[in-house]
């Protein structure tokens, strides 16, 4: 089971660089997220790896095989890949077996009972068995989902391509699929890439994410690294809700703005450079509720404005001495109003420094 | 290394297009090339000369004007029937829709140059049915209406354009969500008011698409203006090109007097796109959510009564009087037993030796066209559709734009273009052929490209993936989920060419008459029941066409799914 | 055909020649075999393509004649005059080499087409009978049939006391809206027509006339049609064979037709083998078969046609055309006024 490396890929459509000297690595039996706004290339990489398209410049190489290169390009029919699309391209006129078993007609020296038996198994992985005489638009959208999967899985892909293959369910069916489409990959082990612009989903699904910002790789790992130590300002903002400070170094761990002063997460800023701190809002606790631990920092400010969500309590706390307004995310045991005076305690490992 | 890289195979389709491209140069280029040139040719080398003699002369300047009167009050009159009758089946509760919709469609079908002669059946002053029923039930001397006149032209011309209006009106309120009249109706505005203040402006563009197009089919028509204008002693454009045809010939002023037709529809369709915005239907946007008919009330009837007596002239009292013309010895008497006679038919199909020519003909460059065609509309859609050569755009916009060339100056330019070596296909049905293709395209090019842009790509990619090549996806996948896309552009094209007139009359010889040929040929002579036989057969195979399309689309073709 | 004639001769339509019988009968015992080989080479040939201004219904019998007789295939092609010479001549100044035989009723034309080289010399069989009236001294075309132009009316829609006598009765403003004319830019018997009145009474008749705001046809054969149809009274000009003859025979008619006394036009009608004729022994084939009495008096009966052939006979109520006073213009001088006389006519008539 070969891996996939993308080499300084390029693309641009009228001048306008979609995909821009994208380099990433997909480990054999990994799968990766594509992740990232609408515009930032993460169809446009994924069309690029199947082979709808062509590079302007840079590499696409799957385990020794070069597949794609400014001069040339394999077509997408030999490249060994399955792919998943956001309309599901299920084909209307043939049925849910003929549209699974379409790939397996280019698998030479297959018999037609061998195909057979490999499209009902695939069917009964994915429960639609008894379903193979039905047409596409027969199904509901869950099913032909499904269908889509199957269709893509008989082949046995060396890689598996997914372009926001769950962005047509609702929410329920939605989530049952992230675990459904996990568990497939843990079965089956192709290396897979998936776009999605869902977080949630990228962090429920994927072993590695690569966020995508303008065409460019703005950072690749786990979830919970992306989360936790996001390298720049676009990560920190795009994954998960987050409070962004701008300021400027004061000494290599601490940074001020204003009256503000905190300690960050690292020791090795240039007294003077700007910097902005990301702080998520659910590591940042009330005095009264947390003792803090030495070394915190510790605030005071104002409660602006309370907003109840059920299962937390989200404010917005004027900070003291300065123009900062920070979330803070409670549990909604702790009942503060607008107005109220509070401190505020933000353990320094939580303010993550990020470079301009 | 276990595999090489492998160049793309895409290249070895490149020169179909290419082929494609340079047809479309030769259809195009060509004939507009040579109109352009000899228009400004004289025996002396170039010259204005052709123009000032053509614009300086009054009589051809009166020609000139009567062409704008013409166009300029059958635009306003296909607006007039157009948009209420497009409101009333789009929008209210009126009863009996679907036969509404289905009358407005053989109204669409219908030649006009049919449409024409009835009316001369139905309203020569004297001889007019109506007009001799009116008499007898008023006493008075003079006609109801008389059709040899400007008024009646006009009449005859907006009966058989304003489904171009009509289409395009229902096609946008369709588009046009209950929820914004409905936001003016919780406001406290009338039904009227609704109508009037919201509807109407959101229609608009629509609207005056829809005037731009009639416009359009009335500068453009010559079979009715020859059978109506000519008799009252007046001129349009296009029968006046045609009579410069006369012997001896002067194609130069023929050329210099298609040129300002040319670019009067070219600028009227420029004009036309720029309402409607790049997709081709007003961008009236919002869902296009669940619609709930505005109720009539009592003037349900008198509204249904209106509509009835709009398709009565279009479709009803001409199709009688041709069926009775058909039957009847004499055209003019009373249908009764003695005046009942099949000998009509006998004479048309087994007597007049031009029928079967020109039935065979018309058969014989129909499906020539219409596969021709639909082949090279389809291609042409799918390579725009899908991208798949540098300039797709261009071809795209090469495919549509013989839409702005009138028939009768199309015809100039071929006429010109292949009289003469190394191409001479004036005499053989070939120039025919061309003129059609190049006629039709845009239509088929229409058509077949609403069909590929509702195949979605991705249903193509789907298939590359799991490994079949470009060709297999086309045959396998593209192609059946195209085919009653492509069958109806066969049909449209096939439905385009067995009507047309206004190229065929410049065009055609003796030894290449198609039907609408033979039937102008008659009215010269005044054999009103042979026409009319013979119009009757083009009426049936359009309708057996028709029906074909229907089965093939599973809906009607004016465009809403019923 | 006759060069020139005074406006106002009578024909010598009638006039018989003295017969050659000597003659016919040697020619018909020598040439029973060589027509045996002229109509194998017809055949060879196939078929014929035949332009002729006859009315349609006649034109068309007669070709299915010719083809139970021959087994040769006649293409009709039939239309006006002026549409056949245009037709005729736009093949072939494309190169276009199909016409065989062609027949109008201007002859005019056939002045032009002479001048143009563009008509292959040919004495039909019998052709030393045919009279003066319908011979071209050069013997490229013949005349072969002949009518007069009349007034067709309405008898429902004209008093007998209004039955105009004379052209001139046509121009009273009584007739505004209620007549209706042929065209000469389709109908070459209506150039001669206006030619011949213009001589009379200059172009002036035919601008009052215009006056009257007559309804335009295209062909000879439609204002006899339109005036049954009661479209329109009268009409200023209907070919007298055909429809205009057999209709105003038929009982309870309501189609009649005056002749005016100022002199009625006589339309000669000559036909020619085209120099290109594709198929050339067809062609010649088929003009002596039109030239035969049979052919001729079955136009003269059932079309009431005045013929070329002396022996034909004409129906006991059929006039005689040395009753009518007749206008005769010669055809040099048709082929030099046809554009003029077409332009002025739009001029006058606004199509």
């Amino acid at each position: 089971m070969p891996g996939v490396t993308l080499r300084g890929l390029s693309k641009r459509y009228g001048g306008v660089a979609a995909v821009d000297n994208l380099t990433l690595e997909v480990k054999p039996r990994e799968l990766v997220a594509l992740l990232g706004p609408s515009g930032c290339g993460k169809t446009t990489t994924l069309r690029l790896v199947a082979g709808f398209l062509t590079p302007e410049a840079g590499e696409i190489w799957v385990g020794d095989r070069c597949l794609s290169s400014a001069t040339a390009v394999v077509p997408p029919e030999r490249r060994r890949m399955a792919m998943i699309f956001q309309s599901y391209a299920l084909w209307p006129h043939l049925t849910v077996a003929q549209n699974v078993g379409y790939g397996l007609r280019f698998r030479r020296g297959m018999a037609r009972a061998d195909r057979d038996r490999r499209v009902s198994e695939m069917l009964r992985v994915v429960q639609l068995d008894g379903f193979e005489a039905r047409y596409p638009s027969q199904l509901s959208g869950g099913q032909q989902q499904r269908v889509a999967v199957a269709r893509a899985l008989v082949v046995e892909p060396e890689i598996l391509l997914l372009d926001e293959p769950l962005s047509n369910l609702d929410a329920n069916l939605r989530e049952e699929m992230r675990f459904e489409i996990r568990r497939l990959h843990e079965t089956f082990g192709i290396t897979t890439l998936y776009v999605t612009h869902d977080q949630a989903e990228a962090m429920v699904i994927s072993d590695r994410i690569a966020v995508l910002d303008r065409g460019r790789v703005a950072q690749v790992g786990s979830a919970e690294e992306i989360f936790q130590q996001p390298r720049t300002r676009f990560v920190a903002d795009f994954i998960g809700r987050t409070n962004l400070v701008d300021a400027v170094a004061a000494t290599p761990d601490a940074v001020t703005r204003g009256g503000l002063r905190l300690h960050v997460a690292t020791a090795d800023l240039r007294p003077g450079a700007r910097v902005s701190v990301s702080i998520r809002p659910h590591e940042i606790a009330f005095a009264n509720t947390a003792d803090g631990r030495a070394g915190d920092n510790v605030l005071s400010g104002r409660i602006r404005r309370v907003s109840y969500l059920g299962d937390a309590v989200d404010y917005q706390v004027e900070i003291e001495g300065s123009d900062v307004i920070l979330r803070v995310a409670a549990a909604p045991a702790l009942r503060l109003r607008p107005g109220e005076t509070v401190r505020l305690v933000i353990p320094p490992s939580a303010c993550v420094p990020l470079p301009e | 290394m276990r595999s090489t890289v492998v160049r793309s195979t895409f290249d070895r389709s490149v020169p179909v297009w290419i082929a494609t491209a340079v047809t479309l140069v030769l259809l195009m280029i060509l004939p507009l090339g040579w109109l352009g040139w000899v228009s400004v040719s004289s025996e002396q080398g170039a010259t204005l000369a052709n123009y000032v003699q053509v614009f300086g002369d009054p009589h051809l300047q009166k020609a000139l004007w009567n062409t704008i009167v013409l166009a300029f009050w059958v635009g306003t009159a296909s607006l007039a029937v157009g948009v209420p009758m497009a409101w009333l089946t789009g929008r209210t509760d009126l009863p009996g829709k679907r036969v509404i919709r289905a009358l407005i469609m053989a109204s669409f079908v219908t030649p006009p140059f049919l449409g024409a002669f009835a009316w001369v059946m139905l309203a020569g002053p004297n001889a007019g049915l109506l007009n001799k029923i009116y008499r007898g039930l008023t006493g008075s001397d003079d006609p109801l209406m008389n059709i040899f006149t400007m008024p009646g032209l006009i009449f005859v011309v907006a009966l058989y354009s304003f489904p171009y209006v009509y289409i395009m009106i229902v096609n946008t309120l369709e588009l046009i969500a209950s929820d914004l009249e409905e936001a003016g109706a919780i406001l406290g505005a009338s039904r009227l008011r609704v109508a009037l203040t919201i509807t109407l402006p959101l229609a608009f563009p629509a609207i005056l698409s829809g005037f731009i197009l009639a416009v359009l089919q009335a500068l453009a028509l010559f079979g009715s203006p020859a059978i109506l204008a000519l008799p009252a002693g007046f001129h349009t454009i296009t029968t006046q090109i045609w009579s410069f045809f006369q012997y001896p010939p002067k194609v130069e002023q023929a050329a210099a007097f298609s040129i300002p037709l040319l670019l009067a529809t070219a600028l009227l369709l420029q004009l036309q796109k720029r309402l409607l915005g790049r997709r081709g239907y007003a961008g009236v946007g919002g869902k296009t959510g669940a619609r709930r008919p505005i109720p009539l009330g009592r003037w349900r009837w008198v509204a249904l009564a209106g509509v009835f007596a709009v398709l009565a002239c279009t479709i009803v009292l001409p199709y009688a009087v041709l069926a009775k013309a058909a039957f009847a010895k004499a055209w003019a008497q009373p249908l009764s037993w003695d005046n009942l006679t099949l000998a009509n038919f006998t004479f048309t199909f087994f007597e007049y030796s031009a029928t079967r020519d020109a039935v065979i003909n018309t058969l014989e460059l129909g499906i020539m066209t219409a596969t021709v065609g639909a082949v090279m509309a389809a291609l042409l859609a799918y390579v725009t559709n899908r991208r798949l050569v540098p300039g797709h755009q261009a071809l795209g916009f090469l495919a549509v734009a013989p839409v702005v060339i009138p028939g009768v100056v199309l015809a100039v330019g071929l006429f010109i273009a292949y009289t003469r070596p190394p191409l001479v296909l004036y005499g053989t049905l070939a120039i025919l052929f061309v003129a059609y293709l190049t006629k039709e395209l845009p239509v088929g090019y229409a058509q077949a490209d609403t069909t590929f842009k509702g195949v979605h790509p991705e249903l193509e990619e789907a298939g590359r993936i799991l490994g079949a090549g470009r060709l297999r996806v086309l045959r396998e996948i593209t192609a059946p989920l195209a085919k009653s896309g492509i069958i109806a552009t066969w049909c449209f094209v096939f439905i385009g060419v067995i009507r047309e007139l206004s190229a065929s009359i410049i065009l055609f010889t003796p030894a290449t008459k198609v039907i609408s040929v033979v039937i102008f040929d008659l009215k010269e002579e005044g054999q009103f029941a042979a026409i009319s036989v013979l119009g009757l057969f083009m009426l049936a195979m359009t309708f057996g066409i028709v029906l074909l399309m229907q089965t093939a689309l599973g809906r009607d073709f004016l465009g809403a799914k019923d | 055909m006759k060069r020139s004639r005074s406006a106002s001769s009578s024909s010598s339509a009638r006039k018989p020649l003295a017969p050659i019988v000597l003659l016919a009968l040697v020619l018909a015992a020598a040439g029973a075999s060589a027509q045996d080989a002229r109509v194998a080479e017809a055949r060879r040939e196939g078929k014929l393509v035949w332009h002729t201004s006859l009315a349609l219904d006649s034109a068309q019998r007669l070709a299915t004649r010719f083809e139970q007789t021959y087994g040769v295939k006649v293409e009709v092609h039939r239309s006006g005059s002026e549409r056949i010479l245009q037709r005729v001549m736009q093949e072939f100044s494309a190169g276009i080499k199909n016409a065989d035989v062609v027949n109008t009723s201007d002859t005019g034309h056939y002045v032009l087409l002479k001048r143009k080289a563009l008509l292959a010399r040919y004495t039909p069989a019998g052709a030393e009978r045919i009279p003066a009236g319908f011979r071209d001294p050069e013997g490229y075309a013949w005349g072969w049939r002949a009518f007069p132009l009349v007034v067709p009316y309405n008898t429902r829609l004209v008093a007998p006391a209004d039955v105009p006598q004379t052209w001139k009765d046509l121009l009273d403003p009584k007739w505004k809206n209620r007549l209706v004319i042929s065209h000469p830019g389709y109908a070459g018997s209506v150039v001669t027509q206006i030619i011949a009145l213009e001589k009379l009474y200059g172009w002036d008749y035919w601008a009052q006339l215009a006056r009257n705001r007559p309804m335009l046809v295209q062909s000879i054969h439609d204002p006899g049609r339109t005036v049954m149809s009661s479209e329109r009274a009268a009409g200023v000009n209907g070919a007298d064979y055909g429809l205009l003859y057999t209709e105003r025979r038929t009982p309870g008619a309501t189609l009649a037709a005056a002749y005016p006394r100022d002199g009625v036009p006589l339309i000669f009608s000559p036909t020619a083998i085209m120099s290109f004729a594709p198929h050339p022994s067809a062609a010649r084939l088929f003009t002596d078969f039109i030239f035969t009495r049979e052919t001729m008096q079955i136009l003269a009966d059932a079309e009431g046609l005045y013929v070329a052939h002396p022996d034909v006979t004409y129906p006991p109520d059929r006039l005689k055309l040395s009753e009518l006073k007749m206008l005769v213009v010669d055809p040099e001088e048709i082929d030099k006024r046809t554009e003029e006389v077409k332009k002025r006519f739009v001029e006058l008539f606004g199509a």
